[in-house]
């Protein structure tokens, strides 16, 4: 209950401080940072252009990616609150329910007949696959550090003991972070503010979309960043009381929003042909991890 | 009655069933033919049932001189696997019935079409039932030669009849290994019974009975390098058989193995480790062929050796979980493979009717022909998106139920294991079912969009329609089925349960506490997915509350400012799929484009295709073959072609025998 309602309430301006982040660094006067939520809203209120191409799949896929990100977000905890949804094993289903939204979204951009839409699609696809395993494998590693397999059991009995937890938990959310970038299809991966439509994945996946559906897709995304800035502060809070763990949680989103604002005005976009090696470095890491943990439980011996 | 009654009574049912199909007229073929599945259906479910509830179904069956006794024994194995047949077949009947009215011109193959069904139906029932060695490998044989007459149904064809040939030589190479390991048995216990496996105690020929049955039990379920059947004998039989095929035949093998781990008393880990690892591989494998496949049904074979691997890992964790007296995982493991077994079953014959339906609508295979099917067949879109879907392991639907306890059984296992070389296979195994689930997200998102989405990519011979109310018939049961597991996994799972605490021996009453949590959180699952399917509904409803009053407008879709988009300008499944091949090179493109020559004046047309190999197929299988075809060459001359010759080797043969018998020799 806690964290839905951290997350709803992040999710409202979690965009806003990665604009008013990169308008900083790059010496912009730049919007205020519930810019991005007045444009959702505005695109709720606006009428949509539908395609003739198009099926019934096109208008029910936005809905439903926003019904699985929304049911993931019930399952996040929130320190030593349990998320609505709890129980052994929550976090296959996790990622499986946002399958189910990324297989609605990349086959309405196939509805399109459009050759840019196929193309976003198909490295949708790719790059989720891709990146899936490096999820398994850190929540995997974490499971065997504290021998529980829920979120909230794992979260709620993470304890720092050695300076190599310390390690673990900086590497997992460094994973996660990066997790997020590209789930969310930001920076190293894919540039949501190029315009050229070749060199896009989620951006160009949308082309079609407008009005109401469109909005949804914006807010889907604001939300899932929030949902997984809540993650990474899980791994920091543990069972302290809200009146540390709530603050705590914002300055961890904050955070969050601020490097993704850095990392995006610092960094160029990769070269496509090179995303797949990032990403398998990111699985490389959460190996690394698995390994820290078998060495801090001494499966070594 | 007894069981041995019910035997008789299904092969009279039988009898009375071939010789009422040669008489009817073609008409009412199909009817009859549903109507003795339906009775022998009737007439196994019931002891099946028995034996879920109550407790093994025992029965002799005595032919005297021949054989002598024979055992038949409905355990809750057998019935758990009788059921799933029946239910397959029936909806195969049905699908059948619709499917083959556009065959009706074809009078001598459909002659004997129904006739091979049930005896087809027939002979996987009884697969199941035999505890006799020898009994097994007749019913099994009979299984493989009916369903090999069932493949080549279009036998003008010439591909039709090589992967029919195909498909015989390789199940006679399973029966061979099959009937090998039987005799070793009998050698060593002096039984043909399944039950004298436990038997045997651990030494170097139990571990041989093992492997030479389990390679004959892999090859009909398709486990790698023993799959290449498969990829050419779906494609090649109508979409119904396909159906059953793939969603009962191959299972068969998985039965196959399912009973001779049941009986395995040592050596646990070891066989759960490398069953793990050849599953682990058969997934990926299957999957990524699947994902580059153009051709729809060859694509849904390679998924079935796919989802064969993801039934093999659960069988690995099972047997692992025993070895390490880890009772939670073993039986995690097993249900789980049980499960997927049902669900497999359920989506595979759903995907290949669907399959079926644009076939016969389109005539082609080739995805890259087809597009923008879901306005011709809503219907049939709809029912392939709920498999696709579900064969994703997407929930809210079944697939995702059984690859949960699967998972569930891997993190157990991950959190029980002490030794590391086990603790890190398990967790490469994680890795690897996470890889094949994106995977499948892949094919099964571009088979969709490519085939159901978009424009039309080709004129067709003639516009496509919806299929007919018969063949649409069977889907929604199948439909009904599987959301059934989705929302109520806890009472499959607790089926599943009773199967595996049957067959390994796992007391329920000690253990009823600690699998308490178990089925508390699969019964969640069931109830996430019934809360995700409301949120979804209440969505869609505001959305469309807020939506409707709005105007909207339908237009081209965008082409980034050029307007006159060209239909072959859609993404294609071979571009879908490129990068993923690239990435995955192992599974070579073979690029074939004919070079303008130079002494030409004027370039004329030329043409240019991406071929993807199956590596296993053409780097191993083939070259074995052919090697052995090189050596048997040698031995042609006894098959000459005379008929006095065939007479005189029989002769010889009963010869031998007499001489045998005589001098005890044999005996």
């Amino acid at each position: 209950m806690v964290s839905l309602l951290l997350i709803l309430l992040m999710s409202l301006f979690f965009t806003g401080f990665i604009i008013r982040t990169k308008s900083i660094l790059s010496g912009r006067k730049g919007p205020g940072i519930f810019q991005p939520m007045r444009d959702i809203f505005r695109l709720w209120k606006k009428g949509s252009v539908y395609s003739t191409t198009t099926s019934f799949i096109f208008q029910i896929a936005p809905s439903a990616y926003f019904a699985s990100v929304l049911m993931a977000v019930l399952m996040v905890p929130h320190g030593r609150n349990p998320g609505f949804i709890s129980f052994d094993g929550d976090f296959i289903m996790f990622a499986y329910i946002l399958a189910f939204g990324k297989f609605l979204m990349i086959v309405s951009a196939l509805d399109t007949g459009s050759s840019f839409e196929g193309m976003g699609a198909s490295r949708e696809a790719l790059f989720s696959m891709l990146v899936e395993p490096a999820f398994f494998i850190l929540l995997g590693s974490f499971a065997l550090f504290t021998g529980q397999t829920s979120f909230h059991d794992i979260f709620s009995t993470l304890h720092y003991g050695s300076q190599v937890s310390y390690l673990l938990g900086a590497l997992a959310s460094f994973v996660l972070v990066l997790i997020a970038m590209i789930e969310n299809s930001r920076m190293p991966l894919d540039d949501p503010k190029t315009h050229l439509e070749l060199t896009m994945i989620h951006e160009v996946m949308i082309l079609d979309n407008s009005g109401f559906d469109l909005g949804t897709i914006l807010y889907t995304t604001n939300l899932k960043f929030a949902m997984y800035g809540a993650i990474i502060s899980n791994f920091f809070i543990g069972v302290l009381p809200y009146e540390i763990s709530i603050p705590m949680f914002f300055i961890i989103q904050l955070g969050f929003a601020i490097a993704v604002g850095v990392i995006e005005s610092f960094m160029a976009r990769f070269r496509m042909g090179h995303n797949p090696q990032f990403v398998f470095i990111l699985t490389s890491v959460s190996l690394l991890i698995f390994f820290g943990v078998l060495l801090v439980l001494g499966k070594f011996a | 009655m007894g069981t041995t009654h019910l035997m008789v009574w299904m092969a009279l049912v039988l009898i009375v069933g071939l010789v009422g199909l040669i008489i009817v007229r073609e008409r009412y073929r199909p009817l009859l033919a549903l109507l003795i599945v339906l009775a022998n259906t009737a007439l196994s479910a019931i002891p099946s049932i028995l034996a879920l509830t109550t407790g093994p179904q025992l029965g002799v069956f005595n032919i005297p001189h021949l054989v002598g006794d024979i055992n038949i024994k409905i355990d809750s194995l057998s019935a758990w696997f009788i059921l799933i047949i029946n239910f397959t077949s029936i909806t195969g009947v049905l699908y059948g019935s619709g499917y083959l009215k556009t065959y009706s011109h074809l009078k001598t193959n459909l002659e004997l079409h129904w006739v091979f069904y049930i005896l087809f139906h027939l002979s996987m029932v009884w697969v199941c039932m035999f505890d006799n060695g020898i009994a097994f490998l007749i019913a099994w044989e009979l299984m493989s030669l009916s369903s090999l007459m069932l493949v080549i149904f279009e036998f003008q064809n010439k591909q039709t009849l090589k992967a029919g040939i195909n498909y015989m030589v390789q199940m006679h190479l399973s029966v061979v290994l099959l009937t090998l390991g039987f005799i070793l048995l009998y050698i060593n216990t002096g039984s043909f019974n399944f039950e004298a496996i436990a038997q045997m105690s651990s030494n170097k020929n139990s571990i041989w009975i093992f492997v030479l049955l389990f390679c004959g039990f892999a090859i009909k379920a398709g486990f790698i390098p023993f799959h290449t059947w498969l990829p050419h004998a779906h494609p090649a039989a109508p979409s119904h058989v396909s159906g059953v095929m793939s969603g009962v035949i191959v299972k068969l093998g998985i039965y196959g193995i399912f009973r001779i781990i049941m009986y395995l008393r040592h050596d646990w880990l070891l066989f759960g480790e490398v069953i793990l690892l050849l599953s682990v591989l058969t997934a990926l494998y299957g999957i990524a062929n699947a994902a580059v496949k153009y051709d729809f049904k060859q694509m849904l074979a390679y998924c079935t050796i796919e989802n064969i691997g993801i039934i093999g890992i659960g069988l690995g964790i099972g047997l692992m979980g025993i070895g390490n007296g880890d009772k939670t995982m073993a039986v995690l493991g097993f249900s789980g493979a049980l499960l997927h077994t049902l669900n497999h079953s359920l989506f595979k014959s759903l995907l290949f009717f669907g399959a079926g339906s644009v076939y016969q609508q389109t005539h082609t295979r080739n995805i890259e022909r087809l597009g923008g099917l879901i306005k011709k067949m809503p219907v049939t879109a709809m029912m392939f998106l709920i498999g696709s879907m579900a064969i994703g392991g997407v929930p809210p639907f079944n697939g995702f139920v059984s690859e949960f306890i699967i998972y569930n059984g891997l993190f157990k296992g991950l959190l029980g294991f002490q030794g590391i070389s086990q603790t890190i296979l398990l967790v490469l195994t994680i890795t690897g079912l996470v890889i094949v689930g994106g995977m499948s997200l892949i094919t099964f998102t571009k088979t969709f969009g490519v085939i159901f989405l978009g424009n039309p990519r080709q004129e067709l011979p003639h516009e496509p329609k919806e299929a007919s109310f018969i063949m649409l018939l069977p889907q929604y049961l199948i439909v009904a089925a599987m959301l059934s597991v989705a929302l109520v996994p806890q009472f499959f799972f607790s089926y599943a349960n009773k199967v595996v605490s049957a067959a390994f021996a796992i007391e329920s009453a000690g253990s009823a506490v600690s699998f308490a949590p178990m089925v508390q959180s699969i019964a969640s699952v069931g109830k996430i997915s019934m809360v995700f399917i409301v949120l979804m509904i209440t969505i869609f409803g505001i959305r469309w509350l807020i939506v409707r009053k709005r105007h909207s407008v339908a237009y081209e879709t965008w082409g980034c400012g050029y307007a006159a988009p060209v239909k072959k300008a859609q993404y294609s499944g071979q571009s879908f799929t490129r990068s993923f091949g690239l990435l995955f090179s192992f599974l070579k493109g073979k690029r074939t484009s004919e070079r303008i020559q130079k002494e030409k004046l004027y370039p004329g047309q030329y043409s240019y295709s991406t071929h993807y190999i199956d590596i296993l197929e053409e780097y191993f299988v083939a070259p074995l073959a052919k090697r052995l075809t090189f050596t048997l060459n040698y031995f042609q001359f006894i098959q000459n072609g005379q008929i006095q010759s065939y007479v005189l080797y029989g002769l010889f043969f009963i010869i031998l025998v007499f001489l045998g018998t005589a001098f005890n020799l044999i005996y």
